[in-house]
């Protein structure tokens, strides 16, 4: 199946500092693409730039360019890329009060994406985001459409916020980090949410999480950035198994599992650097435990490496 | 000395909210009659969802906010019935390292005063170099002494609030979710210092989260809290969750292996208000096992002291 949204060599920049090299990924209809990372490895920007939202926080796109549906949306009209937005692209933030106006009832906040996008009544808008509400497994949907989002705990808006990013019917979502500030149980609850959405209705999902265990549960690819590059990219079985790059490998090893010995975890030493201090040749050698002479002088380019690709001098498993 | 090093019987909190003109006073109850002993050395994990009372315990046991009911016994000395001065020099003994280490350093100070502020609270002189000392046992370099909190990465920050907390050498440390606000790459780190500093300092640690599997890998034994009550202490990191409501939390994580990938059957039902619980079991309203007995019976806590569990149907 052909991508809905590729990103190709993506290079974006704020003001003189560019923050994001060379990216490339693709997601298809009925298929997640996690993008992994720690904070601040530019994830989010990612996703700006794949919906066209760079300027709002005064980035842009230097080089490489971003199609949806085939279409380069660089060469769109502004007004087109809005009409994207709401319509065929759904966007679900980390912090759901960043996406819900604290002061009108639930219910017009859901209403008024679908009256919008799909020119519906108030009345056939109203029944849309009952629909909606209760699909997502939301309690009471009739009294909820009348809440105030403060009224509602943290995974209820969340999956508000869920509802308002389908109700245009997008082909796609780009999930940023939902489930980060949730509980356990309710991460689980908006996973499945999200999962089936993908299966049952075909939808196109880019889901950015920091976490290992959200990617192995239930994406099909999965990206790695660091420092605004990628590390490796490719099919998430091989990649769990057997990561080739480093930076993958470790990510993996912070998470306690069963049976992980007691002080066995060490963390990634050190942290990600901020955009004005990452290092010459490979970003990633400072943490590195397999880094050499070569990877402080040269950045190891992206190689095509089974299903998927890597950056890496001594990509392979681990020693 | 033999004996736990902290003892707490019935503790509990009652809060009250509105009450103004135009709104009912309403009551929640944070923290119901808890119960615990913590032995020198261990380290017992405290674990449940946001807003079952975990920091209000905390904020209990260090007497930064006063009990509606219960005692506290620390090292055989009752809290509750110390006058202030007496409480005060107890307090030395005990130390907290906050869930923000955003918010919990003060921005006007640099590190080497917001290291002193320990001293400076309990009129105690400074030994000399101690700042760099403190910075040297969290890993962080000497240089940093003059730096401000918004200078550092979280993960550094972090390491500070646990430096102060150590800076008169306590023997009891209360973590309050240390890591929740890091990448789990920066969590994995301040878990190993944690770790390393306990064996050095013999300290003895309640470590919050909400994270089952962290609290599996960090701690000795393991308190499971919800809606303000404890609902099951877990013997061991090994044992088998007796109460549905840790089942449910076991089964809520996810591994970092496709190859382990389940069917998710999540939690249904949602959390009761805090200020209309049910009349009997707290969990009823999203337990599959729940029968009329659970509907109008609260469950206490078994007194089995191999795995006690408030359940009127474990698993
Ligand atoms: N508005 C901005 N102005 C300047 N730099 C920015 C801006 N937004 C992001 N950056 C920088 O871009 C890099 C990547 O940021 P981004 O927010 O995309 O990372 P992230 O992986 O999403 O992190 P987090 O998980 O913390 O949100 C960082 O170095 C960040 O400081
Ligand atoms: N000062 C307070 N006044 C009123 N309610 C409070 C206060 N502090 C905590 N609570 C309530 O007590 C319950 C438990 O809070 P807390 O101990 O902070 O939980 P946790 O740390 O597990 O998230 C919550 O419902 C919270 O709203
Ligand atoms: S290129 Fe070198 S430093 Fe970079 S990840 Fe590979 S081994 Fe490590
Ligand atoms: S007492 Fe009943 S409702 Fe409560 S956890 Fe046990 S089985 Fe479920
Ligand atoms: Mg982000
Ligand atoms: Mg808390």
């Amino acid at each position: 199946m052909s991508p809905l949204l590729e990103l190709s060599r993506v290079s974006v920049a704020i003001g003189k500092v560019a923050l994001l090299d060379r990216i490339s990924l693709s997601v298809e209809p009925g298929r997640i693409l996690g993008l992994v990372g720690e904070s601040g490895s530019g994830k989010s920007l990612t996703a700006m730039a794949a919906i066209g939202l760079l300027p709002l926080i005064g980035g842009r796109v230097t080089e490489g360019e971003v199609r949806f549906a085939g279409r380069d949306i660089a060469a769109m009209s502004e007004a087109e890329r809005r009409a994207l937005r709401g319509r065929r692209i759904g966007f679900v933030t980390q912090n759901p009060m960043t996406a819900l106006d604290p002061v009108q009832r639930i219910g017009g906040q859901v209403d008024i994406v679908s009256r919008m996008h799909l020119r519906l009544t108030k009345t056939a808008a109203r029944a849309r985001t009952l629909d909606l509400l209760t699909q997502l497994r939301i309690p009471d949907a009739a009294a909820v459409v009348d809440a105030y989002p403060h009224q509602l705990s943290g995974g209820m808006k969340q999956r508000i916020v869920i509802a308002m990013a389908l109700a245009g019917e997008p082909e796609l979502i780009i999930a940023d980090e939902p489930t980060t500030a949730l509980d356990v149980t309710v991460q689980a609850q908006i996973i499945q949410i999200l999962g089936a959405l993908v299966r049952d209705r075909g939808l196109a999902l880019l889901l950015i999480t920091h976490d290992m265990g959200v990617i192995a549960q239930i994406c099909d690819r999965v990206a790695v950035l660091y420092c605004g590059r990628l590390a490796e990219e490719g099919p998430v079985g091989p990649i769990f198994a057997a990561p080739a790059h480093p930076y993958t490998a470790a990510l993996i090893d912070c998470i306690p599992q069963e049976g992980t010995a007691r002080g066995s975890l060490r963390g990634i030493p050190g942290a990600v650097p901020s955009a004005l201090a990452f290092s010459t040749g490979c970003r990633f050698h400072p943490r590195c435990r397999r880094a050499t002479g070569l990877c402080q002088d040269s950045a190891p380019p992206l190689l095509p490496r089974d299903a998927g690709s890597v950056a890496c001098h001594h990509a392979g498993a681990a020693p | 000395m033999t004996g736990p090093l902290l003892r707490i019987e019935g503790l509990t909190k009652r809060f009250h909210s509105g009450g103004g003109l135009f709104s009912r006073e309403r009551a929640m109850i944070a923290v119901r009659d808890v119960s615990l002993e913590i032995a020198r050395g261990e380290v017992l994990g405290v674990v449940g969802e946001s807003g079952c009372g975990k920091s209000t315990l905390a904020r209990l046991i260090l007497r930064l906010i006063e009990a509606t009911n219960g005692r506290i016994v620390f090292d055989g000395t009752e809290l509750t019935a110390l006058p202030a001065s007496a409480l005060r020099a107890m307090r030395k003994r005990m130390a907290m390292v906050f869930q923000d280490p955003y918010s919990s350093l003060d921005p006007r100070f640099t590190l080497a005063r917001v290291l002193a502020e320990p001293f400076r609270v309990q009129s105690r002189a400074m030994p000399p170099d101690a700042v760099a000392a403190m910075l040297a046992a969290v890993g962080l370099p000497e240089t940093l002494a003059t730096s401000y909190p918004h200078q550092l990465s979280g993960g550094q920050r972090q390491r500070v609030g646990i430096a102060r907390a150590l800076a008169l050498r306590p023997d009891f440390v209360v973590l309050d979710e240390p890591t929740a606000s890091l990448d789990v790459s920066i969590q994995a780190q301040i878990i190993a210092l944690l770790a390393d500093l306990r064996d050095k300092m013999g300290l003895t640690y309640l470590f919050i989260s909400h994270d089952l599997g962290l609290v599996r890998y960090f701690c000795d034994r393991i308190v499971v809290m919800y809606l303000g009550s404890v609902v099951e202490v877990l013997p061991d990191t090994k044992a088998a969750p007796r109460h549905p409501y840790t089942d449910a939390l076991m089964r809520s994580g996810f591994a970092p292996d496709p190859a382990r990938r389940r069917e998710i059957a999540p939690l249904g039902g949602e959390i009761p208000s805090p200020f209309a619980l049910p009349a009997g079991c707290a969990f009823t309203t999203r337990c599959a096992f729940a029968s009329d007995r659970c509907r109008s019976e609260r469950p206490v806590l078994s007194q089995d002291p191999a795995h006690p569990v408030a359940c009127f149907h474990p698993l």
